[in-house]
């Protein structure tokens, strides 16, 4: 529940029993240095991931879904570039405190993650089965000729067609799709709890997403996999996700089940994106742009971050940090707005270290 | 470690991946077939060298006062030198120890320069710098004094000499293996390998080498002449091999001296080494091809 008062502090959530939460993320941040000084360009996300959920992280380009899921795994430069403070509870252990060698023993082992180029994703002079079994040769001692059988299987699973034959083939034969499949493959061979999906369909033809969406929630399933898929297509959301965080400005700004955010958008900004997708089911009225930009990250307002741009803004909006905390009456619908969400009209909280 | 146990799919149980490498590596080989041509003259010239006491027509360190600086004729096939010995069969005699130190000197210096190169390029910053610039004070000496100094630190001895080499060229090999790392390190798929979780030391060779290996192969060939010239030099100034003993460097130089009169002394091993070069140059394209996947259809 993202309405769960939870600081840095607290001891790691109960996983056991309590629910089935596999990753408990407080207070994330993420600070990049630019010329010396360091600006957040994810700041105080936090975030509860369900076993078998699909939580989907949107938001327009450079709002921080990716730095968030790259954050996460631990993927970013070193602290002179980067500082990540904050925490996230994974079985136990904090994903931010681990050593590296104790974090490289659960990436692509318990985390994974794959990309939005599936196109330059896979080495270029490695045959396929290769690349497929070695996280098995690597994160379980696999001998080769075991994880070239276990290769054969993830290609099966992920429904290439003629996969004895395809092992032996090179990224160049494959086309983008079966491209992003074999990177599931990958991501997948050591049944991991967690896939971090960053844009897994943008660079794919649109018949082509959909299958590959599809495969993901299969998988997902029979896997008993939580995926956080990191997107800018609303149309994405809808299809699969089971709860929908929504980024701006590298805040979460909404937060809710995926029907009732698309039943009940609260945040002016989740409106406004909604208003700005054609429907070919329904009449929306004429297609809005959201004026202005994303402010730039050395120039964030010091209030809310989206009232420079917001419709409803009131002059409080533009002094004082709202908080992302839960509708009145919906526990499980956060909104970081003060004119939509009087709970929100006091820094509480929520998400913060 | 157990297995972990993967879904569905009946095992279908085909052979494994290191004879259908050779065969594709084969394939590639006939597409190209100037790189058998490397191939054969390279074997070639190996066996002269080991079956060099057959061949010869006679005895390399046998001095003739009667027969000095006779040019190519029936009995002295390619002539003989300023001591009247048989240039056909130093030649040949002569392989055997300049095939050694040309090709184990530059294997020695790949595998050291290539490793350090591929380190600095892929981890950057302190370390990058802190062996790039131990790499240019190495480069800024010049080569012959480099092995002078390495010998005269180790002693003469053919291992030494190997070393020395080696030693000359590992700056080269690592500039050149650092450059193609740089952009390799960027690519979308290592930063997939590091989202699988594989450790630094995997990546690099698993992943990054094979995508370098081609440029240090072709390079690696040329320098191979390199090697056997330098091994020469420090022949000369009496810290490589001891005269009687034929090496094609020693030939070369000692043959410097009559040029004019009896070319024959320079020019024969001289096509000694031109023809190993070659012969290694068209195999490290043919290798470098056989990398490629996309050639590999």
């Amino acid at each position: 529940m993202p309405s769960t008062p939870n600081s840095a502090s607290d001891p790691a959530p109960d996983n056991a029993g309590v629910s089935d939460t596999v990753l408990s993320v407080r207070g994330l941040t993420t600070a990049f240095n630019r010329r010396g000084h360091f600006h957040a360009a994810v700041r105080h996300v936090g975030f509860d991931l369900q076993r078998n959920e699909t939580l989907c992280l949107v938001g327009e380009s450079g709002c921080g879904k990716s730095v968030t899921a790259l954050s996460l795994m631990r993927l970013l430069p070193g602290r002179r570039q980067c500082r990540v403070s904050g925490s996230a509870w994974f079985d136990g252990q904090d994903l931010l405190a681990l050593s590296e060698p104790a974090m490289t023993r659960l990436r692509g082992a318990r985390l994974s993650m794959i990309f939005q180029e599936p196109m330059t994703s896979l080495n270029p002079v490695l045959p396929i089965g290769a690349q497929v079994g070695e996280p098995l040769v690597f994160h379980r001692g696999l001998s080769r000729q075991e994880a070239e059988r276990e290769a054969l299987r993830l290609l099966d699973l992920v429904k290439i067609p003629d996969a004895a034959r395809r092992l032996r083939q090179f990224p160049h034969q494959f086309s983008g799709g079966m491209r992003q499949r074999v990177m599931i493959a990958m991501a997948l061979a050591c049944r991991p709890d967690i896939l971090f999906a960053d844009e897994p369909t943008t660079a794919l033809d649109v018949t082509i997403q959909a299958q590959v969406l599809a495969l993901l929630n299969d998988l997902r399933q029979e896997r008993n996999l939580s995926l956080v898929l990191i997107t800018h297509d609303l149309g994405v959301v809808a299809s699969v996700a089971d709860r929908v965080a929504v980024m701006y400005a590298g805040e979460i700004v909404e937060q809710a089940p995926a029907d009732r955010l698309f039943a009940r958008p609260s945040h002016p900004y989740t409106e406004a994106l909604l208003r700005s997708i054609p429907r070919s089911d329904r009449d929306v009225g004429e297609l809005r742009a959201i004026s202005g930009q994303v402010p730039p990250i050395h120039r964030m307002p010091a209030g809310c971050r989206y009232a420079p741009r917001c419709p409803v803004a009131e002059a409080a909006c533009l002094d004082a940090t709202p908080a992302l905390a839960p509708l009145p009456g919906d526990p499980a619908h956060a909104v970081r707005c003060r004119v939509r969400n009087p709970a929100a009209a006091s820094e509480g909280r929520i998400g913060h270290a | 470690m157990t297995a972990p146990t993967l879904d569905t799919a009946p095992d279908t149980g085909r052979g494994t991946g290191a004879p259908r490498f050779l065969a594709d590596l084969l394939r590639v080989f006939n597409a190209n077939k100037l790189s058998w041509l490397g191939l054969v003259l390279f074997v070639g010239l190996c066996l002269a060298a080991v079956f060099a006491p057959l061949l010869a027509t006679h005895d390399p360190i046998d001095q003739s006062i009667l027969y000095r600086l006779r040019p190519p004729s029936d009995s002295h096939w390619l002539g003989t030198d300023s001591y009247g010995r048989d240039v056909f069969s130093r030649i040949l005699y002569g392989a055997r120890i300049s095939l050694i130190i040309g090709l184990a000197s530059i294997a020695l210096g790949l595998v050291v320069g290539g490793a350090l190169g591929i380190l600095a390029g892929y981890r950057g910053g302190w370390v990058d710098q802190a062996i790039m610039r131990v790499m240019d004070v190495l480069l800024s000496f010049p080569t012959l004094i480099m092995g002078l100094l390495v010998v005269a630190m180790l002693g003469a001895s053919m291992l030494n000499l190997i070393i020395a080499i080696a030693f000359t060229v590992v700056p080269k090999f690592a500039r050149i293996a650092r450059a193609p790392t740089i952009a390799v390190r960027e690519r979308d798929y290592i930063e997939a390998c590091r989202a699988l979780g594989y450790s630094d030391l995997r990546i690099m060779v698993v992943h990054i080498l094979p995508n370098v290996l081609g440029e240090i192969l072709v390079l690696a060939s040329l320098w191979t002449a390199t090697a056997i010239r330098i091994e020469a030099s420090l022949s000369f100034i009496g810290l490589g091999v001891a005269p009687p003993t034929p090496t094609w460097g020693g030939m070369i130089r000692e043959g410097f001296e009559y040029i004019l009169d009896a070319p024959w002394l320079s020019i024969y091993p001289g096509l000694a080494v031109l023809l190993l070069v070659f012969s290694l140059n068209l195999l490290g394209d043919g290798l470098r091809d056989a990398i490629d996947p996309k050639l590999r259809e």
